[in-house]
């Protein structure tokens, strides 16, 4: 009876601590997925010349060029350019005026990676995997965006004429 | 008081969800490639909708009728949830691998339900104390142990079918939380703040897996390829200029 009530004890433990890290392991690994879709073409360049967002160069002088990370000067930008793409999905070329679901979902996701920036700043730990996946994000993001405009045929119509056709 | 709103809410996005992916499947004509996920998502549908609404209005919240319906329907959830991993596992073999794959799953399934039929009648006078959650515990941490051994699987076979991972990564998510949920209502000997953490952690979770099937289930079906202009794609594109101009 006791040895009965020992293994249930360690299932229970097991159960607690196994569910919550699977419970987050399987979010994180559905959000990789979401931004490993593939675009037919590198849409996020236009929005990004157009929008001076920031974003890649955090990205390039993390990769190519090795630097270390300035926390509080990369964590900014990367706000700064998370709030403009936001405001973009959710009011340019959309009838609907809000994000999609996978979109808010993935707005949870870069809230949690922000989270766990500030932790690994605060125990001073490498922040770099932190900051390269959130510019993953706004590049999926900025895709979104640039795929949404591309498709929305202006030619030579005036805003009044596309206004108009809605 | 905004508790109870929120999982009011919470209650009422998962039925719909559940609704729409049904009514996706069928109009789509996809049910034959998600069967699984069909018979599943209706029996969710069947047992929130009809029967447990039937014994909550027939006998009310804190009858033991409901309390019965209540759990034994989320065994037989659990028990079907079971049967639906193992059809994913159909679907990410390859034949030969399902041949001895097959048996070993069938065996699994046949012991996991006959000792959930022996221990819940073995238990039926007592069934609402203590026992269920730690059954309901084990029988939730043998459906996560599947999944994740799966999801492993596919992670070694390297297989491309991300609708299937996605898929798998849904049903990981709707048993990890309550899981662990359920552990803690064992440990803490049924102690409130378990019992809240429970009852909010279980239908957000399902909230989580209807979300990812939603997206997967869409996105595999209706990708389309963006229409590019005759003269190819632009310079700069003023993302700007889209703003506030509504049309997709």
């Amino acid at each position: 009876m006791s040895h009965m009530f020992r293994l249930d004890m360690i299932m229970a433990i097991l159960s607690v601590i196994l569910g919550p890290a699977l419970l987050m392991f399987y979010f994180l690994d559905t959000c990789k997925r979401i931004l490993r879709r593939e675009f037919g073409h590198e849409f996020f360049h236009s929005v990004v010349n157009a929008n001076r967002l920031e974003f890649p160069f955090v990205r390039k002088a993390l990769e190519e060029f090795n630097a270390p990370v300035d926390y509080e000067r990369f964590r900014m930008q990367l706000k700064c350019d998370f709030l403009a793409l936001t405001y973009l999905l959710k009011n340019a070329g959309n009838a609907k005026g809000r994000l999609s679901k996978e979109e808010r979902f993935l707005t949870w996701y870069f809230n949690a990676v922000v989270l766990k920036l500030i932790i690994t700043h605060w125990l001073r730990l490498s922040e770099r995997a932190a900051v390269l996946r959130l510019t993953s994000i706004l590049e999926y993001f900025a895709n979104v965006l640039g795929e949404r405009v591309d498709t929305i045929r202006f030619g030579d119509m005036t805003a009044s004429d596309y206004l108009m056709s809605l | 008081m905004l508790g109870n709103l929120l999982a009011t809410a919470v209650e009422y996005t998962v039925q719909a969800l559940e609704l729409f992916l049904v009514v996706y499947l069928l109009y789509r004509g996809l049910w034959k490639r998600h069967a699984g996920v069909l018979v599943y998502l209706l029996s969710l549908l069947a047992v929130d909708e009809v029967v447990r609404r039937y014994f909550f209005h027939r006998y009310g919240l804190n009858s033991l009728a409901y309390a019965y319906s209540y759990w034994l329907t989320d065994v037989l959830l659990a028990l079907e949830a079971f049967g639906l991993i193992c059809i994913f596992f159909r679907r990410a073999c390859v034949p030969q691998l399902w041949r001895v794959l097959r048996l070993s799953l069938i065996v699994v399934f046949i012991l996991v339900a006959a000792i959930s039929y022996l221990s819940l009648s073995h238990h039926k006078d007592n069934l609402l104390h203590s026992f269920i959650y730690e059954f309901e515990q084990n029988l939730f941490f043998t459906c996560v142990l599947l999944n994740t051994l799966l999801y492993i699987m596919l992670h070694q076979m390297g297989s491309a079918d991300e609708q299937l991972a996605l898929l798998v990564c849904g049903m990981g998510i709707q048993f990890a939380g309550p899981t662990a949920g359920l552990a803690l209502v064992h440990l803490t000997v049924g102690g409130q703040l378990a019992y809240l953490l429970l009852h909010h952690i279980a239908p957000l979770c399902t909230l989580g897996m209807l979300l990812i099937w939603t997206y997967a289930v869409r996105r595999f079906t209706t990708v389309q390829e963006p229409t590019y202009r005759a003269s190819g794609h632009r310079g700069t594109v003023p993302a700007l200029a889209g703003a506030g101009l509504h049309g997709d």
